[in-house]
């Protein structure tokens, strides 16, 4: 009881006054925004806005110039130091912080020498400390869930995109995140493969995850996503409750870039 | 032409020749292991981009890969010593000239195979929570492994045809002892001749082994091959000369 009245106040996600630059390029030039429980944001913005690398940032696949990620109120990638400032946390702790976040990749990065049970079971092994008959079994159980029980001896090269995606979907499933991270999840598959995962995502988001998803898929956005947030030239340039941010957005770019993507 | 060819002579020194043999091998395996390592270090080395050691390790492999190899093992044997002052068996300056020299084709080897991994698949495995230790034991080398038998085999095959410069140096290998019994016993054509094949033979088979470790480290179809079918597919990829 106490930690869902605790989890009501702490977002999932807290990102405070983000930056991230490669080299002199800046591309997050401050982004703030929470995410909490339960919520199913979804990120939209033209390409080159910075979505995958705020995603990126989120779980210090890129570590950001400046700002702080915090998950469930615990720093991402740092650690209190004796006098109470921050410094970066060693690598076993950023490792299991990523643990318990999941995420999934527009190319979706299936490791080739690995069947689909084996991608699947390889980081119940090698990072949950598992033993091979138990990760085989949760291995299982997560293929099932995105019905490809089937291909579960198939490598990833004989495997179609969308299979590939359910997969590696599988993959994060399996470590039990709280927050999934969705890049562009089905930007890389051919049209007729997007809607496999998309009815995945949404099982998942009806089964009430946490979720973050970068996508160009404006009618899932506004069917799944409670909430909307565009990525402008490395802000957030809106944020709203889905239903406003379609009915009524505020901003003017806002506007122009909704009318391009449904004029497409 | 009325060449009188007498193999009897050669089989009937075939003794010698399989002294050579057993030194040329000898020399190749050392030369193998030990260029391995330097290979392995070199890369590293490298791809870490330790600049204070990195520049010294890109001229050892620019050295090595723009000289001649008979250059190099010549200077190891004469020079080396006298230069840095320490006293070295003709045996072991030899190997430490042909490791060197593999070495610095291996480096490049394992460093493309280490550099072509998808940076995905790595960013993948951070994501699920794994250190960078089991990053590269668990998803770089098993693929970058199997990715580099090819190019492996190949400088491990030339190794094995460089040790023949030894003879320069008056090493007791292969091709040393084939100029021994010609000197005694006049017959260059059919010694050579049989020198050649055992070379041959050498690197065949070590080709053939490698192409049965490619096999065996194959990802993709894993059923069952019956052990008569597995050969029957290593001879017709032999004949195809690149193993696959
Ligand atoms: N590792 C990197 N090094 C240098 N520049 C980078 C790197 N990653 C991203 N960028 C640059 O940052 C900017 C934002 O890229 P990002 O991938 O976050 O955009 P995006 O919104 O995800 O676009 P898309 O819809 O095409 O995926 C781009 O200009 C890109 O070139
Ligand atoms: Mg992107």
């Amino acid at each position: 009881m106490t930690t869902a009245i605790q989890s009501e106040r702490t977002p999932a996600i807290g990102i405070v006054d983000l930056h991230k630059s490669f080299g002199k390029l800046e591309v997050l030039k401050g982004i703030t925004c929470d995410i909490w429980p339960g919520d199913v944001v979804c990120m939209i913005g033209s390409s080159g806005s910075g979505k995958s690398t705020l995603l990126r940032c989120i779980n210090y696949l890129e570590p950001p110039t400046a700002g702080q990620v915090y998950v469930h109120g615990t720093p991402m990638g740092r650690v209190k130091a004796g006098d109470g400032t921050l410094r970066d946390a060693d690598q076993g702790t950023l490792a299991k912080q990523r643990m318990r976040i999941g995420f999934v990749f527009q190319h979706f990065n299936l490791w080739p020498h690995k069947t689909a049970l084996g991608n699947v079971a390889e980081a119940l092994v090698v990072v949950k400390g598992m033993r091979r008959d138990e990760a085989t079994e949760r291995g299982t159980e997560a293929l099932r869930r995105v019905d490809l029980l089937d291909k579960q001896d198939d490598y990833p090269s004989t495997l179609s995109g969308g299979q590939q995606q359910r997969v590696a979907i599988a993959r994060m499933l399996a470590m039990e995140p709280d927050v999934l991270l969705f890049d562009e999840p089905t930007s890389a598959l051919d049209p007729e493969l997007v809607g496999e995962v998309i009815d995945v995502m949404q099982g998942l988001a009806a089964e009430g995850n946490t979720m973050v998803v970068a996508t160009h898929e404006l009618g899932f956005a506004r069917e799944t996503a409670n909430r909307m947030v565009f990525l402008d030239d490395g802000v957030i340039a809106e944020e709203a409750p889905t239903e406003t941010f379609f009915e009524s957005p505020r901003q003017e770019r806002t506007q122009s870039f909704l009318k391009r993507m449904l004029k497409l | 032409m009325s060449y009188e060819f007498r193999f009897d002579i050669v089989w009937a020194n075939i003794d010698v020749l399989l002294l050579g043999v057993e030194m040329t091998i000898l020399l190749s395996f050392m030369a193998m292991v030990l260029g391995t390592i330097i290979g392995i270090v070199t890369a590293v080395i490298r791809l870490r981009g330790i600049r204070l050691l990195s520049y010294p390790m890109i001229a050892y492999v620019e050295v090595f890969r723009g000289t001649p190899a008979l250059v190099q093992i010549v200077w190891i044997y004469y020079c080396l010593p006298i230069i840095i002052g320490i006293e070295m068996s003709a045996f072991f300056s030899l190997v430490l000239a042909m490791a060197l020299n593999s070495g610095a084709y291996l480096s490049e080897v394992f460093r493309a195979g280490i550099q072509g991994i998808d940076k995905g698949h790595i960013d993948a495995a951070y994501a699920l929570g794994f250190r960078s230790g089991q990053v590269t034991r668990r998803i770089i080398l098993p693929q970058a492994a199997y990715r580099m038998i090819p190019a492996v085999g190949n400088v491990f095959i030339t190794s094995i045809k460089l040790s023949s410069l030894c003879s320069v140096l008056g090493m007791a290998e292969l091709m040393y002892q084939g100029q021994l019994v010609i000197a005694n016993y006049f017959r260059p054509i059919e010694v050579f001749t049989v020198v050649a094949g055992i070379y041959l033979v050498m690197t065949y088979s070590t080709s053939l082994f490698l192409i049965f470790l490619e096999r065996r480290l194959a990802w993709k179809k894993r059923e069952k091959v019956p052990l008569r079918e597995q050969f029957k597919l290593i001879w017709a990829s032999l004949f195809r000369l690149s193993p696959g």
